[in-house]
């Protein structure tokens, strides 16, 4: 167990095990990445190694679609999605944690039955109110309404009321206010569940499709998960061109993955969902 | 509720001391409002406000033209008399109660294995969180590319051991079982994440007092490791029964359609079904209400049985 | 990247969403379209993003049209490309017109028309056509886009479904022309037998949607039945022409004629190109799609067989262009949809031309048209020719019923066809469905 012997009976059967369940896991990625070298007429065949190898679909994805655009402006809306999402809902994780006040249960129960409601549900209701704000067609309009959610907020809560209450007490003796409080002392504690909230954000709203599909028909708004829809023809899909432009999208958050994984799981880890 | 407490007036006596904290209640009343402010007006206006809108749509018979006539609870009425209704609330339920269990099992069983010090553990656990990172609709093509009938990857390995014909979009009774599977697979790593956080709150000397009491693998996950997930064991069952009745709707949009012959028609789908393909509007409204107000008195119930939402045993 | 949302329009935003809460409720669901002042055009074609030659070629055609009328006119008009337009469950469209912004001119299939048309959504177009340009369309062409005098739509194309076939599947199996099937039963046996290893014999739709009941009606109407009689209004879905079809379906899965899912996820060119698929019953729009991915590849076509004693019918999709009574403007959208659509002026009849003949491949709507077009540019191609001249004759207007029917006709279907459910059963099932919303229905006509 301590590390000096590596290669002992247990942690090869352990590595086997292992091994066998990660590389079933990620085949089907693997499927889709090699679907993309592949040559029209030979997108729907089954050899693993194709028998030639193309780069022209990831060519024809970003010279016949601005994909890269599309790119952007998913970064750029999940970016700041996550950002103000990360504000506002550990603001009000603090006050439903830390600060009493009268009526904090209903609030939090409030805010916690919201966790229920579904986009389906509420699509056409919230278009409505989107579009009475005035906001159909423009980035306000793909990034506040997503901002708002629960899960953030109930997680960090349960964050907040795990730290010791120790915490402000000598800050509030020294007279530092609330947002002083929650600014030099809260947040900079809530770093490791931040990060982990933050990968969960963007990967949720990097990959969301609905809302931007009904929200935005402005082609400079268009963001990657619809970019890859108008690969998708009236009565043919080119499956070259779609697997390629998938890989494209799926990119950033594999690439995002395999990097930072180390920290995105020891963050989750320290974070303590619960 | 233990949370932070500023100091407390020991002596009461004084009144310039309760003036004080008077003061300070007053003060942390209104930071608290404060702090709630942007969420709780965005929750409001984007969460809140189409809610109730939706609920009000469920006593109007709506066209999706702008033709809107308040019918009662006739909605209601029909949805209870409406077999596809019942239909997708059963499948629904099938996919639910199997579902859930088998994410908290197999993300479960992940986490005690990635757990483990091992060579490449690290690679190892990306791979299986790895499908997590995709889009739906990416996860959904794909999958769908690899199980066509004949041609299809699983087909062509299958047919290596001698099973030809399995359709598994295709044949009614497999499509269920084949978008279980297909949810399982791209789910399972973000359970196996959370109950990784949950393992590592326990404390390493229980395993090692286990230990020299004599006990073995098993016993010391059913004596320790099980009772003290139980935090984390609650946050998984609700986040994911959540997920599954709302989610899905995307995997059955892009496989199935709903098909074949109705076999993957969740509730959900065909909520949507009858909101963009039929146009109405109202009808859908009712049955969303419906389902959120199900899910609303389950998350009630385990709102109580877990004391106010703090998983923790009444610690 | 940051000028779509600056700080003060976030917080403009969020004064905004205050003074929303106040708002009353269910008003965003009213008709106030008048906002806009430019007309819009949403279809899937224009502006195309891709750079694709064809897709560029289908996409000027539609931007030329509006350029012409805004140079002429001051009520300008633009086009708005929607991703995923062609599915019917596209959440852009409903939605916009739900909450009273839909677009002004907008396609729409005929399995949609009576949606829209019983909402009170579109225009009608007669006042706005002359006489011989009505006169000028193909009378099966406008039927299902009409309701008494009013034309409600008008349709830019016709498209004939058949059964391809894959000469190399063909040829493998020692098959030639002259084994051609004509019956059900052929079929039936020839798809049984060119099924094997990763090739389907004769792929029928499966996938549940408007699109599969499009391909399932002609079987109905060939042994003389209907879903609903078209002159009483009376659903007639027990009848033996539409169990057997039923039974078509269903026979084709259970004797393993025909797959359960579609090959190569439906996608005709690559199952043919790659021999996963030998026959496919699909429309004319496979020929330019083989034109344009697969120009070597040799297949044919001939018309749905009939059953004994049948009569070789074919159904006739086609997209229609449609004005929203709720838009803008719609006195200028119907004038300018006519002027393009539906004029006998030299440029209309010229666009038709160049639409169907040269950038579509479909059967023209209108009798100008086709003779315009005659044998030239992709209509030298001798298997448009025989959609023109075989199948086409044999057509009839894809059915305009609303969603309750449509899904009446489709659970039978799906269970008959994949769950191996009784015909007879299904279809009484169905019947008894589709008597008990007609008892309340009240709308256009059922064709």
């Amino acid at each position: 167990m301590r590390g000096e012997r590596r290669w002992t009976r247990r942690n090869v059967a352990l590595l086997v095990v292992g091994v066998i369940l990660g590389l079933g896991t990620i085949f089907p990625l693997v499927w889709m990445v090699v679907g993309a070298f592949k040559t029209a007429a030979e997108v729907n065949s089954s050899s693993l190694i194709p028998s030639e190898i193309t780069f022209d679909n990831f060519r024809y994805v970003f010279t016949q679609v601005p994909f890269l655009r599309y790119m952007l402006n998913s970064l750029f809306v999940a970016g700041l999605v996550t950002v103000l999402a990360l504000w506002f809902h550990s603001m009000a994780a603090y006050a439903l944690a830390r600060l009493r006040f009268p009526g904090r249960e209903t609030v939090f129960l409030l805010i916690f039955s919201t966790l229920l409601v579904s986009l389906p549900v509420i699509l056409i209701p919230t278009f409505v109110v989107i579009r009475t704000l005035g906001l159909v067609d423009s980035y306000a309009g793909l990034v506040i309404p997503a901002i708002f959610n629960a899960f953030g907020i109930f997680l960090l809560r349960q964050f907040y009321i795990s730290l010791p209450g120790e915490l402000e007490e000598a800050a509030l003796v020294d007279g530092a206010g609330y947002w002083r409080i929650y600014r030099s002392i809260i947040l900079p504690l809530s770093r490791p569940i931040m990060a982990a909230l933050a990968v969960f954000f963007f990967l949720a709203n990097w990959n969301s499709f609905v809302w931007p599909l009904t929200i935005t028909s402005n082609p400079d708004l268009r963001v990657v998960q619809v970019g890859i829809a108008t690969f998708q023809q009236q009565y043919v899909s080119d499956w070259n061109y779609v697997l390629a432009a998938a890989t494209v999208a799926a990119l950033p958050t594999l690439l995002m993955f395999f990097f930072f994984q180390k920290q995105i799981v020891e963050s989750i880890k320290t974070a303590g969902f619960k | 509720m233990s949370t932070s407490t500023p100091v407390l007036a020991r002596t009461a006596g004084r009144t310039q001391r309760s003036a004080h904290l008077a003061q300070q209640a007053k003060r942390e009343r209104r930071a608290a409002w404060l702090f709630l402010l942007p969420d709780s007006l965005g929750l409001l206006v984007f969460v809140g406000l189409p809610m109730v809108l939706a609920i009000a749509l469920g006593f109007f018979r709506v066209d999706g033209f702008g033709n809107i006539d308040f019918i009662g609870g006739a909605n209601y009425v029909r949805m209870v008399g409406d077999p596809q209704f019942w239909s997708s609330v059963r499948i629904t339920l099938i996919y639910l109660v199997t579902l859930v269990p088998l994410l908290f099992a197999v993300g479960l069983a992940l986490a005690l294995l990635v757990q483990q010090k091992f060579p490449f553990v690290g690679a190892v656990r990306s791979a299986l969180f790895v499908p997590y990172a995709i889009s739906l609709v990416v996860v959904a093509m794909v999958w769908q590319f690899m199980l066509g009938d004949r041609v299809g990857i699983v087909n062509q390995v299958l047919s290596w051991f001698g099973v030809e014909g399995t359709s598994f979009l295709g044949q009614p009774s497999l499509a269920l079982a084949t978008l279980v599977f297909v949810t399982l697979w791209f789910q399972m790593g973000y359970y196996m994440v959370i109950f990784l956080a949950g393992l590592q709150d326990i404390p390493g000397e229980y395993y090692e007092a286990a230990r020299i009491d004599g006990a073995g693998a098993w016993q010391r996950f059913r004596a320790i490791t099980f009772p003290l997930l139980r935090p984390t064991s609650f946050f998984v069952l609700i986040t994911s029964t959540v997920a599954v009745i709302t989610g899905g709707l995307d995997l059955v949009f892009i496989m199935t359609k709903g098909g074949p012959a109705g076999a993957t028609s969740l509730l959900i789908y065909y909520i949507y079904e009858q909101a963009f393909l039929f146009g109405e509007l109202g009808y859908a409204a009712a049955i969303g209400s419906t389902l959120i107000a199900v899910l609303l008195i389950w998350s009630g119930l385990m709102f109580l049985v877990t004391k106010g939402g703090r998983f923790d045993d009444g610690r | 990247m940051a000028e779509g949302l600056s700080r003060r329009r976030l917080l403009q935003a969020g004064t905004l969403a205050a003074a929303g809460l106040g708002a009353g409720a269910l008003a965003g669901c009213a008709p106030s379209g008048a906002s806009r002042t430019t007309l819009q055009l949403w279809s899937a074609y224009a502006p195309a993003p891709q750079q694709d030659p064809n897709i560029v070629a289908q996409s000027d055609w539609f931007l030329d049209r509006l350029a012409a009328w805004n140079a002429a006119n001051d009520r300008q008009i633009e086009a708005v490309y929607i991703p995923n337009y062609a599915d019917p469950t596209n959440t852009r469209i409903a939605t916009a017109f739900a909450s009273g912004t839909g677009p002004d001119i907008f396609l729409i299939s005929p399995g949609d028309f009576l949606r829209y048309y019983n909402g009170g959504a579109l225009v009608d177009l007669a006042p706005y056509m002359t006489q011989e340009a009505i006169d000028d369309y193909f009378p099966q062409a406008l039927a299902t886009r009409r309701d008494g005098d009013g034309i409600y739509g008008l349709p830019m194309e016709q498209e004939p479904l058949a059964v391809f076939y894959n000469i190399p599947a063909f040829e493998e199996a020692g098959l030639s022309e002259g084994d051609i099937p004509t019956t059900w039963e052929d079929l039936l046996e020839l798809g049984r037998r060119l099924t094997g290893g990763q090739q389907a014999g004769m792929v029928f739709e499966t996938t549940p949607g408007y699109y599969q009941n499009f391909t399932f009606y002609p079987w109905i109407w060939q042994g003389g039945g209907d879903v609903i009689d078209a002159e009483t209004q009376v659903p007639d879905f027990t009848s033996d022409a539409a169990v057997a079809a039923l039974e078509l379906f269903g026979e084709g899965v259970r004797s393993g004629a025909s797959p359960r899912t579609l090959p190569a996820n439906g996608d005709v060119v690559g199952a043919f190109t790659n021999g996963y698929a030998a026959m496919w019953q699909s429309g004319i729009w496979q020929v330019e799609a083989m034109r344009q991915n697969a120009p070597d590849h040799p297949y044919g076509v001939f018309p749905l067989p009939a059953p004994a004693g049948g009569e070789p019918t074919t159904v006739l999709g086609g997209w229609a262009w449609c004005v929203n009574s709720k838009g803008s403007d719609p006195e200028a959208a119907a004038r300018f949809t006519v002027e393009v659509m539906g004029s006998m002026s030299a440029e209309s009849i010229n666009a038709g031309a160049d639409w169907n003949g040269r950038f579509k491949g479909n059967i023209p709507a209108r009798q100008s048209v086709l003779d315009a077009i005659g044998d030239d540019d992709i209509f030298a191609d001798p298997i448009l020719q025989k959609f023109r001249d075989e199948i086409y004759p044999t057509g009839r207007g894809e059915p305009r019923y609303p969603p309750v029917i449509y899904k009446a006709v489709s659970n039978a279907l799906q269970a008959v066809q994949l769950a191996g459910a009784d015909a007879a059963q299904q279809a009484e099932q169905a019947q008894r469905a589709i008597e008990s919303y007609l008892e309340t229905y009240d709308g256009g006509d059922l064709l």
